[in-house]
C-alpha cells in the first residue's frame, strides 16, 4: 500500500490568537493534522504557560517551558504587539492570507481591537473564525470572567465528583480547556469541510461551559428524568462491582480493577486465590456485591497490597478482566507499550534540546 | 437556514458504550447521515446503563444511549453470522465513513477489516478507537473508562491534597474517558475527509484512548522529561485561593489567580483584619499558609449565599464560580438565553431536555433532528431503500436472528 505523505490540512493557514490551553490545545489539532499555525504573541502579554514550570533542567525562561513546549508543537509564533494601530494592520494583513482565526481572548476584546469577525470578514469573505469563551459569546453572562479551573465546577462536573460524603472535587487537570480545544477542531473542520464545496465561511462560537456539559450527559438526564442529583461516590460505578483503585506495595503505588460481568468476577476470585467466593451466592451477582461493596473491595484490598500493580495487571489481563496500574507521568514517559507504538516525539529545541513529549 | 455542514456523508457506527458513540454522535450532529449498527435483541450495552425514568430500567428509555443517538437511524444486525458480515459489507459500500470501537482482537470475526472494505470501497475513511491503540504489546488488554482513567494518567492527578495517601487516585464522573475517546476520533475522521478532497482515496484512522488522555496531563506529563519529578495529587496547590468552600446552602469555587483579584475580594469581605497579615500577602504565601487562611475564609463564607457571592465577584472581576448542580444547570437563565439544553420527544421516554450544541456555527447549525432509534427501527428503510433487499429476504434474515 502507498501512502500519502502529505498531511490532510497542507495548505491551511490558521492565524492563532489563542493563549493559554484551551484555544492552544484546538490549534494544536489543527497543527498536527497538517496545519500551517501562526500564534500571535506579544512581549508585553507573554502567554501564561511560558511562564509556568516545568522549566527545562530547572532554569526559568519564556522558551523553556515544558507547558508551553508540549502543547505549541508545530506551530510558528509571530511576536506582535496588538495594542499598536501598526500591530493591528499587520494581524489584518496576516488574516487576509490565512483560512482560519482562532481565538479564546474574554468576550469582546477581539471587537475592540478591530479583529471581529464583521471586520474581518471584508478582508476575507470566506473566513472561517472560532471565538472559544469561558461563557459563549452570547447570553446574559457573556461578559463573566472565566479561568480554567473555574470551568470544571462552573459545568457541573465538580458537584459529580468526589469521594462520598467528601466536598466536591476538581478531576486533576483543567479539564475543561482540552475538552473545549477539541470540540472546536472538530467545528473549525467541519467548518472547512462546508467551506471546501460552498465557498462559504462562517463564524463559530464555543462556550466552554456548554462543551463541558455535554460530556456529563448521565448526570443532566439522572435530574431531567428522576429529579435527582446522582451523589458524589468515588472510583464505584451503578452497574459494575468492584469498582475501584487499590492499594498495592510500594510507595503510594495503585491498580484499577473493573469487573464488568459475573464471569468477571469469578475470574478475579480465583485470580486471587479465593475460589470459594465465585461459589458464593452472597457475591455471584452485581447486584449481591453491590450490597456487600465495602466488603468486596475490602478483599480485594487485601490482596493488592502486598504485590505490585504491574503484578496485579499481568494477573488480571490474563485472564480478561480490566486491570490497569495509576500511571504517573514518570510511569507513561517510560512505559514500553507507548514507546513502541511511537507516541511521543522527540524534536530539537534551539533552547530546551531534545525532549520528550 | 442553509444545508447543515456534513450533510453529504453517510456514516456507518459500529458503537459499544460511549466512544465510537459520541464520535458518530458529532457528525451526526453536524448533518451527517449515521446508521447505528447494534446486535438484534441486546442492542447496544448502553441501553442498559441509564440513567432511568424514575429509576426503572428500560432499554429504550436509557438516558446516556438517548443521548449519545439521537439525530442517528439504527438497524440491527449480527456481524457474527456470515450473512451479517455480508450485510455490513455492502453497507459499508455506501458510506463515506466506518466508526468503531470494537475490541481489535474481535474485529476481524466482525468483518472489519480495512483492506479488505477500502477494496470494495477506496473512499471509505475507516475510523478504530480502542482502549490502547491497535499496536504494541498491550493492544490486546481489557478496559473499562476507569481503567483507562487511570492508565492515561489522569487519575493518578486527583486526590484529596496534601495529607490524603490513604485516599485512592480518583476518576472523574461519567465515562470521561471514552468521551475524549471519540472527540479525537471525531477530529482525526474529520482530517481524513479533508484529505479525501485532494486525494481521493479514504484512509484507516486508529485512536488509542490511553493516548488520548495521555496527551491531556496539562503541566504535569513534562514535569519528567524536564526536570526529572513525579507529579503526585498528594502536592500542595501553587496558589490559592483556587478551592471549594461551602456556602450557606451549596458549594462555591473561590478563584484567585490574579493579586488584583484577591484584593477585590477581601474589599468584597469588608477587609477583615486578618486578610492584612503578613501571611497572606501574596499568591504563594497564601498557598502555603493555606491551613490558617481557610478556616478564616470558611467562617466567612459559610454564611454567604452562593449565587449572591458568585455574582458579587463577578461585578469585581473575580472569577468564582459556582459548584454547579444539574437542577442548576437546567434552570439557568444564561444557558436558557443560549438555547442551550435541547428538547426532543421520544415514544418511550418522553419529552426531555438533553445537553445541546458544544458550538454555534452560524451558516450551518448544530441541529437535533430526530430522538435516538428504537431497537432495529430503521432496518426497513435501510435493508429496502438502502441496499435493495427483498422483502422476503429480509423477512429469512429476520427468522434467522441475523437482523
Amino acid at each position: 500500500m502507498s501512502y500519502s505523505r502529505r498531511p490532510p490540512l497542507e495548505g491551511i493557514r490558521v492565524a492563532d490568537f489563542t493563549w493559554v490551553w484551551a484555544g492552544p490545545f484546538c490549534t494544536l489539532q489543527l497543527a498536527h493534522l497538517g496545519a500551517e499555525v501562526i500564534r500571535v504573541e506579544s512581549q508585553s502579554r507573554i502567554c501564561v504557560t511560558r511562564l509556568l514550570p516545568p522549566w527545562a533542567d530547572g532554569e526559568p525562561g519564556v522558551n523553556r517551558s515544558g507547558y508551553f513546549n508540549q502543547y505549541n508543537q508545530g506551530k510558528r509564533s509571530l511576536a506582535l504587539d496588538l495594542k499598536n494601530p501598526a500591530g493591528i494592520e499587520v494581524a489584518r494583513d496576516l488574516v487576509a492570507k490565512s483560512d482560519v482565526v482562532c481565538e479564546n481572548f474574554a468576550a469582546g476584546v477581539m471587537e475592540r481591537l478591530g479583529l471581529g469577525y464583521r471586520e474581518l470578514r471584508r478582508i476575507k469573505p470566506d473566513l472561517i473564525m472560532i471565538s472559544l469563551s469561558g461563557y459563549g459569546a452570547s447570553g446574559p453572562q457573556k461578559d463573566f470572567v472565566s479561568y480554567g479551573p473555574a470551568q470544571v465546577p462552573l459545568s457541573g462536573m465538580s458537584s459529580l465528583t468526589g469521594y462520598r460524603g467528601w466536598p466536591p472535587m476538581h478531576v486533576g487537570i483543567s479539564y475543561g480547556d482540552p475538552t473545549a480545544g477539541l470540540h472546536a477542531a472538530v467545528a473549525v473542520l467541519a467548518a472547512l469541510l462546508h467551506r471546501q464545496r460552498t465557498g462559504e465561511g462562517q463564524y463559530i462560537d464555543l462556550s466552554q461551559q456548554e462543551s463541558l456539559i455535554a460530556l456529563l450527559a448521565e448526570g443532566v438526564l439522572a435530574y431531567e428524568m428522576s429529579g435527582t442529583q446522582p451523589l458524589r461516590d468515588g472510583n464505584r460505578d451503578p452497574h459494575m462491582v468492584p469498582h475501584g483503585v487499590f492499594r498495592c506495595a510500594g510507595e503510594d503505588r495503585w491498580v484499577a480493577i473493573a469487573v464488568r460481568s459475573d464471569a468477571e468476577w469469578k475470574a478475579l476470585a480465583a485470580a486471587m486465590g479465593k475460589p470459594e467466593l465465585a461459589d458464593d451466592d452472597r457475591f455471584a451477582s452485581a447486584a449481591g456485591r453491590k450490597d456487600r461493596e465495602d466488603e468486596v473491595e475490602k478483599l480485594v484490598a487485601e490482596w493488592t497490597i502486598s504485590q505490585t500493580s504491574e503484578s496485579i495487571t499481568e494477573q488480571l489481563q490474563a485472564v480478561g478482566v480490566p486491570a490497569f496500574p495509576a500511571m504517573t507521568n514518570k510511569d507513561l514517559a517510560q512505559d514500553a507499550h507507548l514507546q513502541a507504538r511511537g507516541f511521543f516525539t522527540y524534536l530539537p529545541h534551539p533552547d530546551v534540546g531534545i525532549r520528550q513529549h | 437556514m442553509g444545508e447543515m455542514a456534513l450533510a453529504h456523508l453517510r456514516v456507518v457506527e459500529c458503537g459499544s458504550l460511549v466512544a465510537a458513540a459520541y464520535a458518530a454522535k458529532l457528525l451526526a450532529d453536524l448533518g451527517a447521515d449515521v446508521i447505528k449498527v447494534e446486535v438484534p435483541r441486546q442492542g447496544d450495552p448502553t441501553r442498559q446503563r441509564g440513567p432511568f425514568p424514575g429509576g426503572v430500567p428500560d432499554p429504550e428509555a436509557s438516558g446516556l444511549f438517548l443521548y449519545l443517538n439521537a439525530n442517528k437511524r439504527g438497524i440491527t444486525l449480527d456481524p457474527r453470522a456470515a450473512a451479517g458480515r455480508r450485510l455490513l459489507e455492502r453497507l459499508v459500500a455506501h458510506a463515506d465513513v466506518l466508526i468503531h470501537n470494537v475490541p481489535p482482537a474481535e474485529m476481524h470475526e466482525h468483518g472489519l477489516d480495512y483492506e479488505f472494505l477500502s477494496a470494495r470501497n477506496p473512499g471509505l475513511v475507516m475510523t478504530s478507537i480502542a482502549p490502547f491503540g491497535l499496536s504494541g504489546p498491550r493492544a490486546g488488554y481489557q478496559a473499562s473508562d476507569l481503567v483507562l482513567w487511570n492508565a492515561g494518567g489522569i487519575a493518578a492527578l486527583n486526590g484529596g491534597g496534601p495529607g490524603t495517601d490513604d485516599l485512592p487516585p480518583l476518576k472523574a464522573f461519567g465515562s470521561q474517558a471514552e468521551f475524549q475517546g471519540g472527540l479525537n476520533a471525531a477530529v482525526a475522521t474529520l482530517g481524513a475527509l479533508f484529505e479525501r478532497l485532494r486525494s481521493g482515496r479514504g484512509q484507516h484512522v486508529e485512536v488509542s484512548i490511553q493516548e488520548c488522555l495521555a496527551a491531556i496531563l496539562e503541566l504535569a506529563f513534562e514535569f519528567w522529561p524536564y526536570q526529572g519529578l513525579v507529579a503526585s495529587r498528594l502536592g500542595m496547590k501553587p496558589i490559592q485561593p483556587l478551592d471549594f468552600m461551602e456556602c450557606r446552602v451549596g458549594w462555591i469555587f473561590l478563584c484567585c489567580i490574579e493579586e488584583h483579584q484577591w484584593a477585590a475580594f477581601v474589599d468584597l469581605m469588608g477587609n477583615p483584619e486578618w486578610a492584612a497579615m503578613e501571611i497572606f500577602s501574596d499568591r504563594l504565601s497564601r498557598a502555603a499558609n493555606w491551613d490558617a487562611l481557610r478556616l478564616f475564609l470558611a467562617e466567612w463564607v459559610k454564611d454567604q449565599s452562593v449565587d449572591e457571592l458568585y455574582r458579587a465577584a463577578q461585578a469585581r472581576r473575580i472569577p468564582f464560580a459556582p459548584v454547579s448542580t444539574m437542577g442548576d444547570l437546567l434552570a439557568s437563565e444564561h444557558l436558557k438565553a443560549r438555547g442551550f439544553f435541547a428538547a426532543i420527544p421520544h415514544p418511550r421516554a418522553g419529552t426531555l431536555r438533553y445537553p445541546g450544541a458544544p458550538y454555534k456555527l452560524s451558516r450551518t447549525p448544530w441541529c437535533l433532528r430526530r430522538p435516538a432509534p428504537l431497537l432495529g427501527q430503521h432496518n426497513r428503510e435501510v435493508y429496502l431503500n438502502l441496499l435493495g433487499l427483498e422483502e422476503r429476504e429480509l423477512g429469512a434474515l429476520a427468522a434467522a436472528g441475523i437482523v
